[in-house]
């Protein structure tokens, strides 16, 4: 096993800077942030994660379980949340399917976990070690029936340390599973990582902070009370429709005030939840609105696009749900284009398109060979766009 | 405080679900009575469940209570008991969510032999969703899925139990219900993984199809089928045939527990880093 400079605080003190995987500097994020119960079920390309929580967590007085699949493991991080526990768990696409029905009951009983995902290619076993952004529809919608979903997304190791610690934030603070979406590139590379990178990226949102341990102020607004097991209430819990007294009611009027309340919490709070980062705001007649491993060749397309003299606005997304419905129509109100690369067959894309197309052209760039899309590639769509605009 | 038998109820809840002749409530009332005989205190008791009528007795039940998701009531306690070790946790489950839907779970807590008690109402049918067969429906007998007679063989889910790792396993039936009581506060007092099988009359889907029928018969030929360990091990395997093994059928005190190895392991490591740091200070 490689040296892993790990949570314990001395080992960490003497490197100012390390050179860490993205699977591991996730696993950083969720101790920083308070994570001390983890249960998970090995699989490429997440295992890493696994692996640094099953070392971690014993030195770090948490508990780590190795569960028989990812159905138990899932259920096992429901059951310590429904403790106060912020329990977590990661898992690629197979994986991630098996847990959907799981995730359903998290929100219905409003248990926080974060479930990390680290994409592979295809559906079904796919590509195992190539990356892909294929399961972003499923991280939305993958459980049956209504429901709210906060999705985020990392595009880089510093990216997995701190959008891991978003994601326990918004979990406690919204009482609900929040996903990270990574991909096999951006959870098996390694990066330089220091604090200062960690800042170095700038996250548009509220006054959001990522100081270990910090709490939002009002974290209980209009998030219902939790039932904490043993918290001497003796609650009843139930995946039924229930009222706020935990039992299940078969009341048409309750049922459906429980179902948009559940939505709402995370629909009416966009302007605290959706993080993302806009470069050269205002300037240029193309936006690519990028997230993931993709917002890295975005943002390299943009530095190649400035020397060859063609200026381009970027739109790094980190939270793709909820829908960030204000920046994007925002920015969709003063460019020509929007040029949206994705490892999947343009399943953000169309999202964006029904938001944005009244005032924009909304293009997609998909590759779903295993391979990443490359910043030359993306600039070549740009030169041809603006050829054909210019031509016109 | 000593606690009443109604005040472990949510009377506020009642009638419950159950069929007339439903031997569930009847399995669930001893259930209460050992929580009550062992003193257990409200605040550290948690019952975990799953889907199926049996499951729905945690709904009624005036402790922490947790009706989960079918079949996933064991993941769920090992989420519980693992975060609140001091916690005592029991999971009610049926033979569909327990055998069936949860099968994997059930034999991977009884090798961890983590310590749950897991107490498995057998009536041997689907019974909430209209009768199919499950796991244990006997071969030959009708359900709505086996219209032409159950031709699958089914488990024995106390030998199930045991070759898995669990170091309680037991069974007991309604007809019987002192000796299941008895077993179940066996059960929550070992410590390790107990399982438990209930044996119950389910007359509305089970009987109503075949034979005994009615709720009394059904309830009657239990005890009559019914047989201790010892006796049973003086019969022949064809003697055997339509007996139901009563008592405790398996025990084993010695196995390390999962939680508690666990909790030794991670103590262990803490200790071994701490005493590293503290030698590198006096460098």
């Amino acid at each position: 096993m490689e040296p892993w400079h790990g949570h314990l605080l001395k080992e960490r003190v003497d490197q100012s800077s390390l050179l860490i995987q993205g699977n591991r500097a996730c696993v950083l994020g969720a101790l920083d942030a308070g994570v001390r119960f983890y249960a998970g079920y090995p699989i490429t390309p997440s295992s890493e994660i696994m692996e640094a929580m099953a070392f971690e967590l014993p030195r770090a007085g948490g508990v780590f379980v190795q569960m028989e699949d990812e159905i138990a493991s899932i259920c096992a991080c429901i059951g310590a949340a429904l403790t106060g526990e912020v329990a977590m768990t990661a898992t690629s696409g197979p994986g991630f399917s098996l847990m959907q029905e799981a995730i359903g009951y998290a929100i219905m009983v409003e248990a926080p976990l974060v479930i990390v995902n680290v994409m592979r290619a295809g559906p079904s076993t796919g590509r195992p070690t190539a990356p892909s952004q294929g399961d972003v529809m499923q991280a939305r919608w993958g459980t049956h029936g209504d429901h709210p979903a906060i999705v985020l997304a990392a595009s880089n190791v510093a990216d997995m340390y701190r959008l891991t610690m978003a994601a326990v934030r918004f979990a406690l603070r919204f009482r609900t599973p929040v996903t990270l979406l990574a991909d096999q590139v951006v959870g098996q590379m390694r990066e330089s990582f220091s604090e200062e990178l960690i800042g170095r990226y700038r996250l548009t949102s509220g006054d959001f902070d990522f100081t270990p341990g910090y709490l939002h102020p009002d974290v209980a607004r209009e998030v219902r009370r939790p039932h904490i097991l043993g918290s001497g209430e003796h609650p009843h819990v139930t995946g039924l429709f229930h009222d706020e007294t935990g039992f299940p009611t078969n009341d048409p009027e309750k049922t459906d005030k429980f179902l948009r309340d559940l939505y709402n919490k995370v629909a009416h709070h966009r302007d605290e939840l959706c993080l993302y980062d806009v470069k050269n705001e205002g300037n240029g007649r193309v936006c690519i609105v990028a997230y993931g491993s993709c917002a890295r060749s975005a943002r390299a397309a943009w530095r190649l696009a400035d020397q060859e003299g063609l200026s381009v606005e970027i739109l790094h997304l980190y939270t793709l749900f909820p829908l960030p419905v204000e920046i994007i129509q925002k920015v969709a109100r003063r460019v020509e284009f929007m040029i949206i690369p994705e490892l999947n067959l343009g399943q953000y894309a169309h999202e964006v398109r029904k938001m944005a197309e009244q005032w924009t052209t909304v293009i997609g760039m998909n590759k779903t060979d295993g391979t990443l899309i490359t910043p030359r590639e993306i600039l070549d769509r740009i030169a041809e766009l603006v050829g054909k605009y210019e031509s016109v | 405080m000593t606690l009443e038998i109604e005040q472990l109820l949510h009377r506020e809840r009642l009638p419950h679900i159950w069929c007339a002749g439903c031997g569930v409530g009847i399995v669930a009332g001893a259930f209460l009575r050992a929580v009550l005989d062992l003193g257990l205190k409200r605040e550290n008791t948690v019952v975990v469940s799953g889907i199926g009528c049996s499951s729905r007795a945690a709904g009624y039940i005036d402790l922490n209570t947790v009706h989960a998701i079918h079949g996933r009531a064991l993941p769920v306690a090992t989420g519980i008991k693992m975060a609140r070790p001091e916690f005592t946790v029991i999971v009610l489950t049926g033979d569909g969510d327990g055998a069936a839907i949860g099968g994997n779970h059930l034999i991977h807590s009884c090798r961890r032999n983590i310590d749950l008690t897991c107490i498995l109402f057998n009536n041997q049918i689907y019974g909430m969703t209209g009768g199919q067969f499950s796991p244990t429906t006997e071969p030959g007998d009708i359900a709505t899925t086996a219209p032409y007679g159950q031709f699958e063989p089914p488990f024995d889910l106390c030998r199930l139990a045991e070759a898995a790792g669990a170091t309680f396993v037991a069974r007991g039936t309604a007809a019987n219900i002192r000796q299941t009581e008895k077993l179940i506060k066996q059960g929550i007092q070992h410590c390790g993984f107990s399982f438990i099988e209930a044996v119950v009359p389910c007359p509305t889907e089970y009987g109503r199809r075949n034979k005994p029928a009615k709720a009394v018969d059904m309830l009657e030929a239990e005890r009559a089928r019914s047989i201790s360990k010892t006796k049973a091990a003086r019969l022949s395997p064809e003697e055997l045939r339509d007996k139901i093994v009563t008592g405790v059928l398996y025990e084993d005190t010695q196995k390390p527990e999962f939680q508690r190895t666990y909790a030794e392991v991670s103590a262990g490591v803490r200790a071994q880093v701490g005493r590293r740091f503290a030698e590198e200070d006096e460098k």
